[in-house]
């Protein structure tokens, strides 16, 4: 297993290394240059010019990327993702400041979803063609419909009309009043956003888990279960749904990803200051350190949840040998 | 091993077992009797889709939506097994009646040992401790020819080949050592050699145990080596019954006779093998009266009613019109004589 | 007597079954491919429904727009935030179904323009998607060995990167509010999907006897690709076309909601989403209409694609 891991984790070298290549050249081709933003009427030709050779701009663009890409992989070094150019801070810093906002956004989304679609979905998978599983499927197919920035704007809607303002709709914490900044009051803030998360995973998930329980319920085992004359419950959670959870922890596996880039849209609606709002101000901004840097977390994030699916299949399923 | 009742160890009555699909009704198992006593083989025989297994599941009653037993009774020791709850069921299932299916390779569950999966039987109706059912998982493995039985106990089903896992779904569905094993097809999807190994710990098991085996097949061979009796199914319904030399040595009904000549023989010269012409129907598009009378050589105009269950001697059945010597009845619209007629509206009515 | 009315019957019957047995065997139909696709999809109610809603949805595109012309821009006086109606005060008639908005714009007809410029650019990508999918796909699939390796390695680089922040960039940097900067945008991150699935049926087809036999006769790839490997490819293909309009399109209104998207005066479900967000409150239907119509596309065309895919290829089959 160990050898495994090692292998794989030298196959994802390379796949970074490509994504730090597309994106730096997305950069690269797009019109006009970082210190645009510094080009008024009242800065001298020199002081640009100072400003360019700062930056390196001026050396090809190849070496550009070598001295980007070098620094960037030493990261513990503060100024190894490079400074904002809106605000001046390291920009590994304010990625790390803000991570943890989308985690915890991301990471309770994940978790209710989990806690509820894995039910459901053993539920409609059980009790196929009842009513139960006719109504799942319905609320999981049009769940899964809707996209997620509407149902964002959705579930904001009724939390601020509907609701009358009972959730707060803006931000993580409250600007006034006493229990500002209490765990409980960045709870608070939570309700709505994750709600809009987790409604959009929870109908996919649960498709997806009615789907590999009904695969596996028709499986000859489980015939040979019964037929043994195992109760159902014996049958359904521990020869169906052992089987079942394989792939299932997979899915787990291929979901983190999302996690870290964010999820920009429901940040961008809810104002959760996380990384995808991050991100998506950064790009308005054309701050491009910041932005290379989001895409570099974001790749990583897919590289290490692909990584993370593969183990877990290897220790779940006993037929797999690393 | 249960108390034994005077009587056949297991008797199947009039059993209807039908699928109630949205292309229409399918009846796969249409009318079916047979008996099977203590320590007997009897084997079913017939091609695919004529409800053998159906019927064993019906048997075990592990018929699920849309099928359902619509008529009459599985008697077990004298016990409807139709009335019974499915607590009941499941006390039974595993434990007086066992059964192993066709294909070993996706018959275990893949991510349990085979020596749990084994125990797992043995835990769920004798009430032994795990290191007890562990062993006598092991020792099981032994029995039915697994070598180095405990290594293997402690695998998983993906690292053993066909024969093996065979042998581990025997181990298990004798573990509890029922009084019958219904066994589909167990060998069809393996080696001849394997196969005839695989019989020989069935053969053996079955002496040594006293226990009655519903052996289902179309592989008349098989048949041959193991059954005392044999039923002869088609479409849905029984249509010939009689211990296992009559079958091979005087065959009535015209599809038993049809296998059996279409078997090839080392013996002869043919340049072609001897086939039943024509096709199994469609159940959903059933003829009328017999069954079997489009592929019939024998097909008579008193064919489109449908036959009777006669009695032919002795324990043996056959669902034709044919008088037990082989011709045509002397009732009917093929017969020939004055009686004739009005014998023909007799049983015309009854047979309808 | 009652014998003979017997007999008769039983003749009569046993004529009937003569016939219907011989029947039979003529009976079997010679069927078409075409013909059984179109009958498995239409037993899908479904997928027949997403069809019939797709179709009204292009024809609302396409036709309100012509019909209203400018309405959907064009500031009517003194009409802002006003209620439906059929005719003006002038006596003419104005498609004002669903009212105005706060610039006094005709709502129906500004949806209607709305839905038009999404589909469109929707519709833009999922071409790019497919030809640059079939492209690449095709080529890993036929020559296999390190070709395919590096190319699918290069989809194992487009796949980690977080596509709606690429998207985000490439709109932001290349021209902000340019539709054919979206339509590529959209295009050049959504090909990796299509690129697989042509690959792994090209990967397949490469053993089977008739591809085999075309190159045993000399014939050159392209014509081989062309003519034998792609048109049995081509059924996932348009199930994943399918989906993926869908797909472009509600991409296309995140990014305009996010405000990447299509710019100035312009207007698609993105847009007018972004929109309704001021006027929750005041204006809670603005939400509703373009919201209720791009849900009818994403659910209408995952019917559709559902529906295809088990019509072209019933051996797919999965669970409904």
């Amino acid at each position: 297993m160990a050898t495994y891991i090692l292998r794989r984790t030298l196959q994802a070298i390379p796949i970074l290394f490509g994504v730090a290549l597309v994106s730096f050249a997305i950069i690269q081709l797009s019109p006009g240059s970082p210190i645009d933003r510094f080009r008024t009427p009242n800065v001298r030709p020199e002081t640009l010019e100072n400003l360019v050779r700062l930056y390196g701009l001026d050396k090809p663009i190849p070496e550009q990327f070598v001295s980007w890409i070098t620094a960037f992989v030493q990261f513990w070094r503060d100024d190894a993702w490079g400074y904002s150019l809106v605000d001046g801070r390291s920009v590994r810093d304010t990625i790390v400041d803000r991570m943890p906002a989308t985690l915890l956004l991301g990471g309770t989304a994940l978790l209710v979803t989990i806690v509820l679609a894995v039910p459901i979905g053993i539920l409609a998978a059980v009790r196929q063609y009842s009513w139960a599983d006719k109504a799942i499927t319905t609320f999981a197919t049009i769940g899964y419909a809707i996209p997620s920035f509407l149902l964002g704007l959705y579930i904001a809607y009724v939390g601020t009309v509907i609701f009358r303002g009972a959730f707060p709709s803006f931000g993580m914490i409250s600007l006034t009043g006493e229990g500002r900044g209490t765990p409980l009051d960045v709870a608070w803030h939570m309700v709505l956003p994750v709600t809009s998360l987790a409604i959009q995973q929870i109908a996919g998930w649960s498709r997806y888990v009615r789907a590999k329980m009904l695969e596996v319920l028709n499986q000859d085992y489980v015939r040979t279960a019964k037929a043994k004359g195992l109760s159902a419950a014996k049958v359904t959670y521990k020869h169906a749904l052992r089987n079942a959870l394989i792939p299932i922890v997979t899915l787990f596996g291929l979901t983190l990803p999302g996690l870290l880039s964010g999820a920009v849209i429901t940040e961008s609606i809810f104002s959760w200051p996380g990384l995808g709002l991050l991100g998506l101000t950064a790009v308005q901004n054309r701050d491009y350190p910041v932005v290379l840097a989001f895409v570099m977390v974001g790749g990583f994030g897919v590289v290490l949840g692909n990584l993370l699916a593969d183990v877990l299949y290897g220790v779940v399923d006993p037929r797999i040998k690393y | 091993m249960t108390e034994r009742h005077t009587g056949p160890l297991l008797e199947i009555k009039g059993i209807k077992t039908h699928f109630f699909t949205q292309d229409g009704t399918v009846k796969a198992v249409d009318d079916v009797t047979f008996a099977i006593g203590h320590g007997q083989t009897l084997g079913v025989v017939g091609e695919s889709g004529c409800g053998k297994s159906i019927t064993s599941l019906s048997v075990m009653r592990l018929i699920e939506r849309p099928g359902r037993i619509v008529a009459g009774e599985v008697l077990l020791n004298g016990e409807n097994l139709l009335d019974k709850s499915d607590g009941e069921m499941r006390d039974i299932r595993g434990d007086q009646v066992s059964m192993i299916f066709q294909e070993p390779m996706t018959s275990l569950n893949p991510v349990f040992t085979c020596g749990d999966q084994i125990a797992e039987a043995v835990q769920q109706h004798t009430a032994v401790s795990r290191r007890e059912a562990w062993d006598r998982s092991v020792e099981m493995l032994r029995i039915v020819g697994i070598p180095d039985a405990k290594r293997r106990a402690s695998e998983h089903p993906h690292q053993l080949s066909g024969g093996m896992r065979q042998r581990v779904m025997i181990a298990m569905a004798l573990s509890t050592d029922p009084d019958l094993l219904i066994a589909d097809e167990p060998t069809t999807a393996l080696d001849v050699t394997i196969q005839a190994q695989i019989l020989e710990v069935m053969r053996d098991l079955r002496e040594k145990n006293r226990m009655a085996i519903m052996l289902i097949t179309h592989d008349l061979g098989v048949v041959a080596e193991m059954a005392d009796e044999v039923v002869v199914m088609y479409a849905g319904k029984v249509v010939e019954r009689a211990d296992v030399r009559t079958v091979f040595g005087s065959p009535h009904h015209p599809y038993t006779q049809g296998l059996l000549l279409s078997i090839p023989r080392l013996d002869e010269r043919r340049e072609r093998l001897q086939v039943i012409k024509g096709t199994v129907p469609s159940p959903l598009n059933l003829p009328t009266g017999c069954l079997f009378k489009r592929r019939c050589p024998h097909r008579m105009r008193v064919c489109d009613v449908a036959p009777p269950y006669q009695e032919l001697g002795p324990n043996h059945f056959s669902r034709c019109w044919l008088t037990p010597a082989g011709e045509a009845p002397s009732v009917g619209p093929d017969a020939e004589g004055p009686e004739a007629e009005q014998a023909a509206e007799a049983l015309t009515v009854e047979a309808r | 007597m009652v014998s003979e009315t017997n007999a008769a019957e039983i003749e009569r019957r046993r004529a009937e079954e003569a016939e219907a047995e011989s029947a039979e065997i003529d009976r079997t139909p010679v069927r078409t491919y075409w013909q059984l696709v179109r009958q498995r999809f239409m037993k899908h109610r479904l997928a027949v429904f997403g069809v019939i809603v797709l179709i009204v949805l292009a024809a609302y595109a396409i036709v309100v727009p012509f019909v209203t012309g400018d309405d959907w821009r064009q500031t009517q006086l003194f009409r802002d935030d006003a209620p439906p109606e059929l005719f003006n005060e002038d006596g003419e008639f104005t498609f004002a179904i669903l009212g105005y908005n706060e610039n006094g714009q005709n709502l129906f007809a500004r949806l209607g323009k709305a839905t038009q410029t999404s589909l469109t650019i929707g519709l833009a990508a999922v071409v790019i998607i497919v030809v640059i999918g079939i492209f690449i796909g095709s080529i890993a699939g036929y020559l296999g060995g390190w070709m395919d390796n590096l190319l699918m390695r290069f989809v194992d680089i487009m796949l980690s990167l977080p596509a709606l922040f690429v998207i985000l960039m490439i709109t932001a940097f290349f021209g902000q509010g340019n539709v054919w900067v979206i339509v590529l945008a959209i295009g050049l991150t959504g090909w990796t999907t299509a690129a697989r699935l042509v690959r792994a049926e090209f990967l397949s087809l490469r053993d089977v006897d008739y591809v085999q036999a075309a190159r045993a006769l000399g014939a050159p790839p392209q014509r081989i690709i062309l003519r034998h490997m792609l048109p049995p490819a081509m059924a996932p293909i348009v199930v994943a076309a399918t989906l993926g309009i869908a797909d472009s399109v509600v991409v296309e209104s995140a990014l305009s909601f996010l405000g990447f998207g299509i710019g100035g005066e312009s207007a698609s479900l993105g847009t007018m989403l972004q929109n309704a967000q001021n006027y929750f409150f005041s204006g809670p239907l603005k939400v509703v209409y373009p919201g209720t119509v791009l849900i009818l596309i994403v659910l209408s065309a995952s019917f559709l694609g559902d529906g295809l895919r088990d019509a072209l290829d019933p051996r797919q089959r999965v669970e409904k």
